[in-house]
Formats: C-alpha cells, sequence, structure tokens
C-alpha cells in the first residue's frame, strides 16, 4: 500500500515538473514568437511552416545560436529542432493524466486493494477451515486420528512379544522350550464426544483369540470417571502395569494371587493430579490370576477396591515425587464353582504357575473336586519407588479363599510377595510406565539406546490346610521361592529386546506324575527367556 | 494417619471458606466488543459489591452465526449475546442447550436493547449516497458481511429488501432484482460485521458499507469523524440483538444464578446507559430520551411484519438454496 502510495507520490510530481517545463517553454516560445516575428514573415510562404514553427524559431532565435547560418540552413536546423520539440511536448501531454485517466487509476487502485483484502479473507478462512480439518498423525505412539476440537480421537495401537523360553535341568519336563507368540494385541482406544474414552484390545497370541480390554469410560473430571467393560480389576500393583513395561517377561509370583481382567463397572479418578488414585468396582468375579470370560452369569459378584497415594508427586522433593504406596482389596461370596479357583495356565486344574508358567501347584486331591465355595477375599499392600534410572516395586498379596471337597471345607489363606530393582545402566530415568531412551537406537551415529538391568525376589506360599484335601502334597509344591535377573534394552520407544534368567525353587511336590505339578515340582526351575517387543 | 486427614480438612475448610472467584464466557456477535468490554468492568463491581465475590468474564466475538455455530459444537459459553434470535434457536435446537421458550426468560423478548442498519460513507459522501437506491447505481461499490455468517448482514439484506418491497408494492419479484443489484456491487464479503468495517474502514475500499448503527458511530470514533459521514435511509429495519443464559453449560460450570444476573443487568439503569453510550438504542425510555441525539429518526420494520418471523426468513433468504443464494454469485 505505501509502495502504491510512493509511486502515485512520484507520478505527480513528474506530472507538476512537465507541466512547468510546458508552461516555460510555451512562455519562452511565445515571448521569442513576438520578438521575431516580422524577420520571418517573408519566408512564411515559401517555407509553409505553420505556427508551432514559428514557435520553435522564435524560440531559438531568442537565444541568438543560428546568428551565423544561412537563412536555408537555418531554417532546417530549426525546423529540424522544431519537430524534436513537437514531439517532445506531445509525450508530455501524453504523460499527464486526464480526468478519466485518474479515474481509471482510482479504479485500478480500488482492484488492488479488493484483491488485496480477498487474499486476506481468504487466508482467513484457510487458517480457520484448518482448525476444523480433522488430524493425522503417525509416530512412536501409533496411528492418531482426531477431530480438529479433539472431541473425537482414534488411536491404533499394538503390542507384539515374541518369547523364547529355554529350561535347563528338567529332563522329567517335555516340551516347554522353544519360542512362542506371547502376546499380539492390536488395541483400538479413542475418545467420542470429548468425555467419553473406550479401548478394545483383542489377543492373537494364545492358542485361541481372547478380548482382553473392551470397554467405556466416561470422564466427568480426571477425578470422577466410570469405566464398565472388560478391564483390569483394580488389585496387583504389577498387574496393573501396562505389559508393555514390565521389567521381567512375566510377572511375579505375586500376580498368581490378584484377577487379571474382569467384567464389571467401576467408579474412579485420579485426584489432584494423581496424588491420590482410587477405584472402586464391582465385577462378576475370577479366579485368581484369571482372565473372566465375557460372560459369567452367578448371584454372586466381586466387589473391589483399591487406593494409591503419591503424596509427593507435587512437591519439590524430586527425590520422592516419584514415591508411592497404597493397597488394594478384593471380595466376594463364591457358590460352589470351580472357575472362582486360580487359573489353570501351566496345568489341567486350577492353580498357580512359575515365572517359566509351568503348574507347580493344583487343586488336585488324590480323589474328588475342588470348589471355591464361600468367601473369597485377597488384600494387596503395594508400593513403588522411581528415582532417576532407580526403580523399586514391591507388593504383597494375600488370597483368602473357602473351598470345598464334598463335605470338607477349608479356608485357605495363600500369600505372595516380591521385590524388584532395576538400574538404566544409561541413565535415563525409570519410571511405572516403562523407560524411553534419550538417544534411540541409530548405530550411525554412534546411539545405542538404554540398557537396564532389573533383577527379583519372589515368593509365593500355600496354606498348609490345602494339603492333603484339597492338594496332593505329592505333586503339588506348598511353596515356591524364586530370584530372577535381566538385561532390558530398549533401543526405542517401540522396540525392546528382553533377557532374563529365572530361578525358582519349591517346597514339597517332586513326587511321582506325569503332568503338572508333579513334572514341575521334581526339580527346581531355571529358564532362560528372550523377548522382542514391538510396541506402538 | 489421622493427623494427616485433619491436615486434608483444613486445607479444604480454608480453600473454600474465602471469597469466590468466577468465571464467565460471553459468546457474543462481532461488533459488541466496546460494549461488552465496559459493561463486564460495570457488572464486576457491581457483583463484587453485591456478593463480595470477583467475576471474570471472557468474552469471544465473531459473525453471528458462526458464534452460535461454535456453541452448538461445544464452545461453553455460559451466556450467548447474538445478533438475531434465529441464532440462538439453533443452539436451543439443535444442542438442546436452553430451553425452546428461552426469549420469554427476560423482558422484551430477552433484547435488552436494539440498533439498526445505516450507511457509512466516505467524508463528504462522494458517491451522494442517501437512501438504499443510491446503494444499488452501477459504480457504487458496497461493504457489507456475509449473510451465511454474519447476524448483522442479515439485518442489512432484510433492511434493503424491506425498502424494495415497500419501493415496489410489496412486488417479491422487483425486490429480489433490487437486492441482486445490490450484491452485484458487493466487491468482497467478509465473516462478520467488524470484518466488513476493517475492510471499508482500514483498507479503504467502497464508497459505502452497510453496518450497524452502533458500528457506524463507533468506526467515527476510532477513525476520526473527518474521514466517513453517517447516511440513515428513509428506511430500515428493527435489529433486536438478544441476550440468553445457555442453562446446560451454565449447570455445568455453576454458574446459573450468576449468569442469569449478568443479563438482567443489562436493563438496570447502567447496564442501559452503557448501551446507549456505545449507540445501541436503549430499551429504557428515559436512558433513550438522555441520548436521544445518538440517534437519527428512521422509519423501522420489523422481521416479524415484514417476513413473518426470524425462521421464516431465515428458510426464504439464507438457508441453502434460499435467495441470497440465487441471487450472489462472487
Amino acid at each position: 500500500m505505501s509502495q502504491l502510495k510512493a509511486a502515485k507520490a512520484k507520478c505527480k510530481t513528474v506530472s507538476v515538473m512537465k507541466t512547468k517545463q510546458i508552461k516555460q517553454l510555451v512562455l519562452t516560445a511565445v515571448t521569442g514568437a513576438q520578438l521575431t516575428l516580422s524577420a520571418l514573415a517573408a519566408d512564411d510562404a515559401a517555407t509553409g511552416t505553420n505556427g508551432a514553427a514559428q514557435v520553435e524559431v522564435s524560440a531559438f532565435a531568442a537565444d541568438g545560436s543560428g546568428g551565423n547560418l544561412s537563412d536555408a540552413a537555418e531554417i532546417k536546423l530549426l525546423k529540424q529542432q522544431l519537430q524534436v520539440l513537437i514531439e517532445k511536448v506531445n509525450a508530455l501531454e501524453q504523460q499527464r493524466a486526464t480526468p478519466q485517466q485518474s479515474a481509471t487509476i482510482q479504479d485500478l487502485d480500488q482492484r488492488i486493494k479488493i484483491l488485496a483484502r480477498q487474499r486476506e479473507l481468504d487466508q482467513e478462512s484457510a487458517a480457520a477451515l484448518a482448525k476444523t480439518q480433522p488430524k493425522l498423525s503417525v509416530g512412536s505412539g501409533g496411528l492418531t486420528a482426531s477431530s480438529a476440537d479433539t472431541n473425537f480421537v482414534f488411536s491404533l495401537k499394538g503390542v507384539m512379544q515374541v518369547d523364547s523360553r529355554t529350561f535347563f535341568g528338567d529332563t522329567a519336563v517335555r516340551s516347554n522350550d522353544g519360542f512362542l507368540l506371547r502376546r499380539a494385541r492390536p488395541i483400538f482406544q479413542g475418545t467420542l464426544y470429548r468425555d467419553f474414552d473406550f479401548r478394545f484390545t483383542p489377543d492373537f497370541g494364545g492358542s485361541s483369540v481372547q478380548i482382553y480390554d473392551a470397554y467405556g469410560n466416561y470422564r466427568y473430571e480426571s477425578w470422577l470417571q466410570l469405566r464398565a467393560g472388560k478391564f483390569k480389576t483394580p488389585e496387583g500393583l504389577e498387574q496393573l502395569q501396562e505389559d508393555i513395561n514390565t521389567s521381567f517377561n512375566e510377572r511375579s509370583l505375586v500376580t498368581d494371587l490378584v484377577p487379571n481382567r474382569d467384567v464389571g463397572l467401576q467408579l474412579w479418578g485420579l485426584i489432584n493430579d494423581g496424588v491420590l488414585t482410587y477405584a472402586a468396582g464391582v465385577f462378576n468375579g475370577v479366579g485368581d490370576a484369571r482372565n473372566s470370560s465375557n460372560s459369567s452369569f452367578e448371584n454372586n459378584v466381586e466387589f473391589a477396591g483399591r487406593l494409591f497415594v503419591q503424596p509427593f508427586k507435587k512437591s519439590d522433593i524430586a527425590a520422592l515425587q516419584n514415591f508411592g504406596f497404597g493397597v488394594a482389596g478384593t471380595t466376594e461370596h463364591d457358590a460352589g464353582t470351580a472357575s472362582a479357583l486360580p487359573s489353570t495356565t501351566g496345568g489341567v486344574l486350577p492353580g498357580y504357575t512359575t515365572d517359566g508358567q509351568q503348574q507347580f501347584f493344583a487343586y488336585n486331591p488324590t480323589a474328588g473336586v475342588v470348589l471355591a465355595n464361600g468367601q473369597h477375599w485377597r488384600l494387596s499392600p503395594q508400593s513403588y519407588y522411581y528415582y532417576g534410572p532407580f526403580s523399586l516395586l514391591s507388593e504383597y498379596a494375600i488370597s483368602d479363599q473357602a473351598v470345598s471337597k464334598g463335605a470338607a471345607k477349608a479356608d485357605l489363606q495363600n500369600t505372595a510377595w516380591q521385590i524388584s530393582g532395576g538400574w538404566v545402566l544409561t541413565g535415563e530415568n525409570a519410571s511405572f510406565n516403562g523407560v524411553t531412551p534419550l538417544h534411540p537406537f541409530n548405530p550411525r551415529g554412534g546411539q545405542w539406546g538404554a540398557f537396564q538391568i532389573v533383577a527379583r525376589y519372589a515368593e509365593l506360599n500355600i496354606d498348609d490346610d490345602a494339603f492333603p484335601v484339597f492338594s496332593n502334597p505329592d505333586t503339588s509344591a506348598s511353596a515356591a521361592k524364586a530370584w530372577s535377573a535381566g538385561l532390558n534394552w530398549y533401543l526405542n520407544r517401540n522396540i525392546r529386546f528382553n533377557t532374563s534368567y529365572s530361578h525358582t525353587t519349591f517346597t514339597g511336590g517332586g513326587g511321582a506324575g506325569a503332568a503338572a505339578p508333579a513334572t514341575v515340582t521334581r526339580q527346581s526351575e531355571h529358564v532362560l527367556f528372550t523377548r522382542i517387543q514391538l510396541a506402538f | 494417619m489421622k493427623a494427616f486427614l485433619n491436615f486434608l480438612l483444613a486445607t479444604v475448610v480454608v480453600a473454600s471458606a474465602g471469597a469466590k472467584e468466577i468465571k464467565l464466557l460471553n459468546v457474543s456477535y462481532d461488533p459488541t466488543r466496546e460494549l461488552y468490554t465496559e459493561y463486564n468492568a460495570a457488572f464486576a463491581k457491581y457483583w463484587q459489591a453485591k456478593t463480595g465475590d470477583s467475576v471474570n468474564v471472557s468474552q469471544s466475538h465473531g459473525g453471528s452465526g458462526k458464534q452460535a455455530q461454535s456453541v452448538i459444537n461445544g464452545l461453553e459459553g455460559d451466556v450467548v449475546t447474538l445478533a438475531l434470535a434465529y441464532d440462538i434457536d439453533a443452539i436451543a435446537t439443535q444442542a438442546k442447550l436452553l430451553p425452546a421458550d428461552w426469549q420469554k426468560r427476560l423482558p422484551n423478548n430477552s433484547t435488552p436493547y436494539t440498533s439498526t442498519i445505516v450507511f457509512l460513507v466516505r467524508k463528504g459522501n462522494p458517491k451522494g449516497i442517501k437512501d438504499w437506491d443510491d446503494v444499488v447505481k452501477k459504480g457504487v461499490s458496497v461493504i457489507t458481511s456475509n449473510p451465511k455468517t454474519s447476524g448483522g448482514a442479515r439485518w442489512a439484506y432484510l433492511a434493503a429488501y424491506a425498502y424494495a418491497l415497500e419501493k415496489n408494492n410489496h412486488d417479491d419479484a422487483k425486490a429480489k432484482e433490487f437486492i441482486k443489484l445490490l450484491y452485484k456491487n458487493v466487491p468482497v464479503l467478509d465473516t462478520g460485521a467488524r470484518g466488513s468495517t476493517v475492510t471499508f474502514a482500514q483498507r479503504q475500499i467502497g464508497d459505502v458499507l452497510l453496518t450497524w448503527e452502533n458500528e457506524a458511530h463507533l468506526a467515527l470514533k476510532e477513525f476520526g469523524a473527518d474521514k466517513f459521514d453517517i447516511v440513515t435511509p428513509s428506511l430500515s429495519i428493527l435489529a433486536e440483538p438478544p441476550v440468553a443464559v445457555v442453562d446446560k453449560n451454565t449447570k455445568r460450570h455453576k454458574t446459573a444464578e450468576i449468569a442469569n444476573e449478568y443479563l438482567k443487568y443489562l436493563y438496570s439503569d447502567e447496564g442501559q446507559e452503557i448501551a446507549a453510550k456505545n449507540f445501541y438504542r436503549p430499551r429504557n425510555e428515559a436512558v433513550a430520551a438522555k441520548y436521544a441525539a445518538n440517534f437519527n429518526a428512521v422509519k423501522l420494520v420489523t422481521v416479524d411484519q415484514e417476513f413473518g418471523g426470524w425462521a421464516k426468513a431465515q428458510k426464504t433468504h439464507f438457508a441453502d438454496g434460499g435467495t441470497f443464494d440465487l441471487i450472489f454469485h462472487p
């Protein structure tokens, strides 16, 4: 705009200057003509000169420059000079803006302004439109599409874990080494209408497809949320940790005593940005370590609750900010059902498994069938502490279960505890949500990711009253003690390699038998794990 | 543990005992920025004196139709103060954030002040624009905003249409032809009235701006009375910009009481005075008389009388496929 104004001003100045020149020229010419008109009058007819010629002649005559020339030569020269002058005058006249030309300039000026404004409005419109356009992002967190206002979000994430297990010194046990697809889970999650979250996680990793998570969550505020569907019961600390973030391939013996996923309804929230986390829910109820089926029609339900405090989370004491402790519990009245007993994983009867996922205890009396019959409650104090590269997690669990076998009844209290710790050798911070390498794997750039060493000790003790009525002491162990050590290599946020060694010893069991738990308890368990994990 | 719980309880009690700081969001249309800046300060002062609570009112401005759509899409305004009732009706019917009879909740159909459409021309009125007939003349460049998004533009459109109907014995075809000629003279459409003012006054485009009366006065105030003249046409329209509490949002924010009081205070002497000072025609007769010099006499028609109400006017003229779509081709 300022350039336009400057140009117009310059044009006006030039125009004024030229007008002045023309006026001076004409004035000079007219004056000269009056002075010399009589001298040239005789030649008018012969030369045919017009008025303009007279003007030109008189202009030159006035300065006396033609005084030494002959008349003819002088006239010729004057004619030439006259022609030049005429052309100059015409040119100057053409440059003078007429009213019409002035109007045209104004019109052009308006058009330019309109175009500029339209461009401005188009840019505003484009910017406004961009705000309404859905956003698509692809990154280490998966594929996410969201509406412009982020009220609607859809994310595709996934977990794939390829493991190997190699057992040593277990000649009695066959067919337990090998590679396995431990987890292969696409995760669909998102938000609808800003406050409604959902998550759907099937698992293709086992022998059959199972649904692990399928829930909706209404988020009034972060401190008041309602979740319904199939999800983790709020109980075991390590169980509640995401599969991709656990320190070892398999969770500890404590996880044998807590529920996995269940179908139910849970009120929960994070108070004061997570200083206090609470959850209280009602579920169908599942046996220890079980992942519930998608339906369960019983007259009884399980109540579960958990409180977890991070008292220094918002304090300035960095060393204590990631210290948390809490307690969780469940209670249910079982009415003579086998499915409320522990998972059958690693065996054919309900029982508990080792780190190597082999069943070392089962409700396997020599005769009869054991049922969960009566009150079943669990209690689990728990804590963790993370500071810089250091991590520590500990939990204790009691699973107190009333069982029956025919007329025989007992209230069995099984307990377990674990403590695990880690150190990130490359200095990154450890957290409950995993380790993020500061220098993602890039050998060409001399970057190798993050390395973490981990160690764990865990025990599980079976109530003495379980033997021999509800479990065969010759084959089932009454206790298992396991220590583990491992090295985790985080190449980047998505790829992780684990390797660990786990050693489990048993008390009791070890008798004859062709299947677990006899084959398992006959010797200590020595197992080497490896894992390639891809998670996004 | 007991000591810790006592500490927590004490913290909660102490935190809740003091005076409250309340936040409100007023979603308004384009030219009300200055009005509500002044009004919000006055209301905050009034409310603090009355209750001891401080209130902070945020403002959101844009084309009235766009603003209504933003509220429908989730902009959590506690109150809406829009250019026309149809836009608040849309919030009531589409998002059900307030009852359909919202207009009955406050006096004068919830319209605490009115306005009309006038012409703002360049100083000396070089194109000699005196009435609507001059606006449609060939060679006159007219600035107005898009009736699809701007409330003020819809009022301007209807004012011109009403004039054409009256001039042509309510011959609708001739009125359409008139309005077609008018928009043929519009070189650029802004989305809101404030944008049109920028186009005309700052960007120096056009010969005449069709605008709110208050916006025209504001332009004189902002850019200098030596730059523009206000021309009042022989006929214009009674523009009634309504106000309403957005019930569901205030319930969510727990601001229902103060939001109601905020709007009611617009009818108070102070509220009316502020409206008049900002060149909105006050409802209060005493205040109107005091500021009568600010407002030229003009014959005003209403949407109800001339167009059968906003719902019908919207459907006939501004809905997709309506008259405006037929006559305006950018």
